[in-house]
């Protein structure tokens, strides 16, 4: 159960309407990229979404949310606080458990980083700190995820491992992409966003870049 | 710079509050605050204005928060008479040559300490501090000011010289309540268990029904000694004219408002002399107090 | 988490408390505490704002002394701060700032007495050596910029008025006014030593039991504090100085030759005075340091290390109070009115109350030294939460506090922990007169029977004593790359 339906879905600024009105609705099995010129209104329907859907959603927001003094470890773990007890994530704050930190050291091979464990957060680069990120997100483990431009800071091959990463942990996904051509070949749903409004809206395999580029 | 610029400011503020009140020579006394302040303010404002009238110049009693800042504006003279304690009388006049003791109160020849102790010690009263020692030892205990004679200087002589011990020693705690009322509602609560006061304190409190019995009870009394005394500066007939010092000592020995001598609470005031208190400076020499 | 370096030297620190607990007295010897903390907190509530006719003029004289004492030490803080890269001034600043205002009012009540100067300057002098420290660090930061880009052979007065000040101009007006509100805390203590400031009223009222007479005075001495935003306008600012000078009362006239006495006779340790020599020096000061400065510093020590930790861990407890990621606004608001109350009132005010309710031990100093401090640091932390923006999915409630807030907060909170330690200790120190066997109280056993000298030289030692953690909370502080703004 990781679709969603979502309708009348609005934000204003400032008194200036932002985004929609507007309905989304997402089957479980989905990958929807959302494309658009930055200021669209694709982080603002994110955020909306998560809203909505609440804490059965991986998110990795634009701004990241690191707690800098932490270890990658933590940042990661931070992902399921709200799956355990108090108890045991102070325990956890002061020293981790083995199994924990078995699966978050695999999650980060997959992502490069296994050799970061234990560094601070603050230490880490900006590709660095995104892939912790979306450690996070998917250290979660939820089926639906809800990223805002999750490999804006991270070179070609490596922006592909993620993105494929992603692609297979994730059963359902709506991801905010600038980047045309990561969202065809990852995405199998294509909602361009232009002024708040849904301006286009089909599957992947039916569109060209240049096809999404009018909406730039 | 900035000491003249000090200087400035304090000749300025000086001269605003001399315009006040330089108009005539003020005659300023203080007392060691022994009691509960307002009780001081009280006893001393009636004394100020008695010897106004009889000596006909201003008379002013200002309050200090300690007996040595007591010692020290007599030493300063900021004030030129003092109500002093046996010890601090014999302190303010190793430092001021020519100030003499001239009036104690009747009760001040034979002055008492009492031990007191709250009830629940199970101390007994004994005649003898030497057959309570294993009662005491190791038991909380409070003197009253560092600088009291009634309320430091000879219970801590007594403690020494029976138990061969410092109080400190002797005693699981040590504590200095500050004044002779305090001592007593220290030890009435249990705050201490056993504290050492002023026994004319204790005598008008009791009497004034302002004491629990059932909680604390005196154990022992300490043999006689002279204590309070009038004490006068040695440069006072310079300032306020000659047979000054003279005229205070018959103001204060001719003093007979009984409310104003039951505050003291006294029953008459007796002249004194600084040889009288002789017995005092040796014994403050003897536990360390006096150089 | 045991290899970062705050979280190891946080350790050693509570390690050492732990041990110093051990050594140190805490008890509550009161057969009634509960009972005479009721009674305080019903006298609080039931204030008696018409007990004395002296409260509106001690409230008056307090205010008289803080504008007094701060406006001539940031005066003069200000001319040294333009000269506070020599080194004898930094070591004269360090000095004069190590003594607590309270044991500089000690030392001048014994030549003027009780004339108001005694009052000024046992603020304006150490607050100029604060001032001094502060006013260059702030005077370092400005903008070198504006300087060199000046027309060349510009005046050095007139490059320092045009290029420096202007930038740094808020920043020292700030901490100017910061500092007031901490003047007022120095002057009303001051009333414990008889100067005519609330204190003494505070402390008549408290020996007696006359609670709500207290109550009604820390109240208004709280809203004093909680308004200076009102009444402290740049405007009124001239008016206030100027006046002030005319409302600290009269007290006793100065005798000149009482200052010559002091520092001649006085202070000269009695060996030499009576002509005993070096000789008899030594046994003089050996017996000084068994006696008396060695349990002293013992115990000032010890109360620091313990009352360090526990500042530290009320701070921690107590910033979720105020910090906007807990709670609604009811629990904000009490949260609010705790902490000012925690942080204004004094601690020596703090801890002569305890000491009255629970009976002498070192308990009630730790205990005030930990609202009063902890009050402070939780206040700053819970702001600097609440200009935190989390992710919309971060976690709430108790794990929000472990994750999010606390690895956030944690270097700025040691760095004002180190920063308060020298606070702490000077603090500490002052405490002996109340009775606890810290420094102060040997310092005033020394002044209640007359021993300036000795007097003098545990002054010199509790400095030398403030000097040496000052220094080394500086050394953590840099050691760690902690950085933070100067509190009081």
């Amino acid at each position: 159960m990781s679709g969603f339906d979502l309708s009348g879905l609005k934000a204003s600024f400032g008194g200036e309407r932002v985004l929609g009105p507007l309905s989304l609705r997402v089957r479980e099995g989905e990958k929807v990229a959302l494309v658009g010129k930055s200021g669209a209104g694709k982080s603002t329907l994110i955020r909306l979404i998560h809203e909505q859907v609440g804490r059965n959603s991986s998110l990795v927001p634009q701004d990241l949310g690191l707690v800098n003094a932490l270890p990658v470890f933590h940042n990661v773990f931070m992902g399921q606080l709200d799956k355990h007890s108090t108890w045991y994530n102070t325990l956890t704050l002061i020293r981790p458990f083995a199994a924990d930190r078995a699966a978050v050291k695999d999650l980060l091979n997959d992502l490069g980083l296994a050799e970061k464990l234990w560094i601070p957060a603050a230490s880490l680069s900006g590709g660095q700190r995104q892939r912790v990120a979306i450690a996070r997100a998917i250290y979660r483990n939820e089926s639906l995820l809800l990223a805002d431009e999750p490999v804006s800071a991270l070179d070609g091959p490596r922006a592909h491992q993620v993105m494929s990463l992603l692609r297979d942990r994730f059963a359902t996904s709506v991801i905010a992409l600038h980047d045309v051509e990561l969202a065809l070949q990852y995405c199998n749903r294509i909602v361009g966003i232009q002024d708040g409004l849904v301006e286009l809206d089909e599957p992947s395999d039916r569109l060209s870049s240049s096809d999404i580029m009018s909406l730039y | 710079m900035a000491l003249k610029l000090i200087r400035k400011f304090v000749a300025s503020s000086l001269l605003f509050v001399t315009a006040a009140s330089a108009s005539a020579e003020t005659f300023v006394f203080t007392a060691i605050p022994d009691e509960d302040e307002t009780r001081l303010v009280e006893r001393f404002r009636g004394v100020a204005d008695y010897l106004s009238e009889q000596l006909d110049v201003d008379v002013r009693y200002i309050p200090v928060k300690s007996y040595a800042a007591a010692v020290s504006a007599f030493r300063n003279n900021q004030v030129q008479l003092a109500w002093f304690g046996g010890l601090s009388g014999v302190q303010a006049r190793r430092l001021v040559p020519g100030s003499e003791a001239i009036a104690q109160g009747v009760e001040d020849e034979a002055f008492q300490t009492y031990f007191i102790a709250n009830t629940s010690t199970g101390i007994d009263p004994a005649e003898d501090l030497a057959s309570l020692e294993d009662q005491l030892r190791g038991k909380t205990f409070t003197f009253g000011s560092k600088g009291s004679t009634s309320g430091r200087l000879m219970p801590e002589f007594h403690i020494r010289e029976t138990f061969e011990e410092a109080p400190e020693d002797f005693f699981a705690r040590v504590g200095f309540s500050g004044n002779h009322t305090r001592t007593l509602r220290l030890v009435e609560a249990g705050t201490y268990e056993v504290g050492a006061l002023n026994f004319q304190v204790w005598e008008k409190e009791l009497e004034n029904g302002n004491i629990d019995t059932n909680a604390v009870q005196v154990i022992w009394e300490t043999p006689a000694y002279p204590d309070y005394q009038w004490t006068i500066r040695g440069d006072v007939n310079e300032r306020f004219g000659d047979g000054f010092k003279e005229r205070v000592k018959e103001a204060l020995l001719a003093l007979d408002d009984q409310e104003l001598l039951e505050s003291f609470p006294r029953s008459g005031f007796i002249p004194a002399s600084n040889e009288d208190y002789e017995p005092i400076r040796k014994t403050a020499e003897e536990i360390g107090i006096l150089d | 988490m045991l290899s970062y370096p705050t979280v190891r030297a946080s350790l050693i620190f509570v390690a050492v408390a732990v041990v110093g607990l051990l050594f140190a007295d805490i008890a509550i010897t009161a057969s009634n505490p509960w009972r005479d903390l009721g009674n305080f907190f019903l006298g609080v509530v039931t204030p008696n704002f018409f007990s004395s006719e002296g409260l509106l003029t001690a409230l008056l004289r307090t205010v008289a002394f803080a504008f007094v004492g701060v406006a001539l030490g940031s005066f003069f803080g200000f001319l040294l701060a333009l000269v506070y890269r020599l080194l004898p001034v930094r070591i004269f600043c360090a000095f004069i700032r190590a003594i607590h205002e309270l044991f500089w009012a000690l030392i001048f009540l014994q030549f003027f007495g009780f004339h108001p100067l005694t009052g000024v300057l046992a603020i304006a002098i150490p607050y100029s050596g604060i001032f001094a420290k502060v006013y260059s660090e702030i005077l370092e930061e400005a903008d070198p910029e504006p300087r060199r880009l000046l027309p060349p052979g510009t005046g050095m007065i007139a490059a320092f008025l045009y290029a420096r000040i202007p930038d740094v101009w808020d920043q020292m007006r700030t901490y100017t006014a910061y500092r007031l509100e901490c003047g007022l805390r120095s002057s009303a203590i001051l009333g414990f030593v008889g100067l005519p400031t609330l204190g003494f009223y505070l402390e008549a009222s408290f020996s007696q039991g006359l609670y709500s007479d207290a109550g009604a005075m820390l109240i208004l001495f709280y809203v004093l504090i909680a308004t200076i935003p009102l009444w402290v306008r740049p405007k009124l600012l001239p008016i206030y100085i100027l006046a002030a000078p005319f409302f600290l009362g009269e007290g006793l006239p100065i005798v000149w030759g009482n200052v010559e006495r002091f520092f001649t006779e006085d202070i000269i340790p009695a060996p030499l005075r009576s002509g005993e020599g070096m000789a008899g020096m030594v046994p003089w000061l050996s017996d000084l340091m068994v006696n008396e400065a060695m349990p002293g510093i013992w115990n000032t020590v010890l109360l620091t290390q313990i009352a360090l930790v526990a500042t530290g861990i009320l701070a921690l407890l107590a910033f979720p109070l105020i910090s906007n990621h807990f709670g609604g606004p009811v629990r904000r608001t009490s949260g609010h009115v705790f902490l000012v109350i925690a942080r204004s009132t004094p601690e020596y005010i703090l801890a002569y109350i305890l000491l009255q309710l629970w009976g002498p031990s070192m308990l009630p100093a730790v205990v005030a030294l930990a609202l009063h401090n902890g009050g402070i640091i939780g206040h700053l932390i819970g702001r600097q939460t609440n200009t935190l923006r989390l992710r919309p999915d971060a976690i709430t409630g108790f794990n929000r506090y472990t994750w999010e807030l606390v690895p956030r907060v944690y270097r700025s909170f040691l760095a004002f922990l180190f920063y308060r330690w020298e606070i702490i200790m000077r603090e500490t120190a002052i405490l002996g007169i109340l009775g606890i066997y810290t420094l102060g109280f040997y310092v005033d056993s020394a002044i209640q029977n007359i021993r300036f000298d000795r007097a003098m030289v545990l002054i010199l030692i509790t400095a030398l004593l403030n000097i040496g953690v000052d220094a080394l909370g500086r050394y953590i502080r840099r050691k760690l790359a902690l950085q933070t703004m100067p509190t009081c």
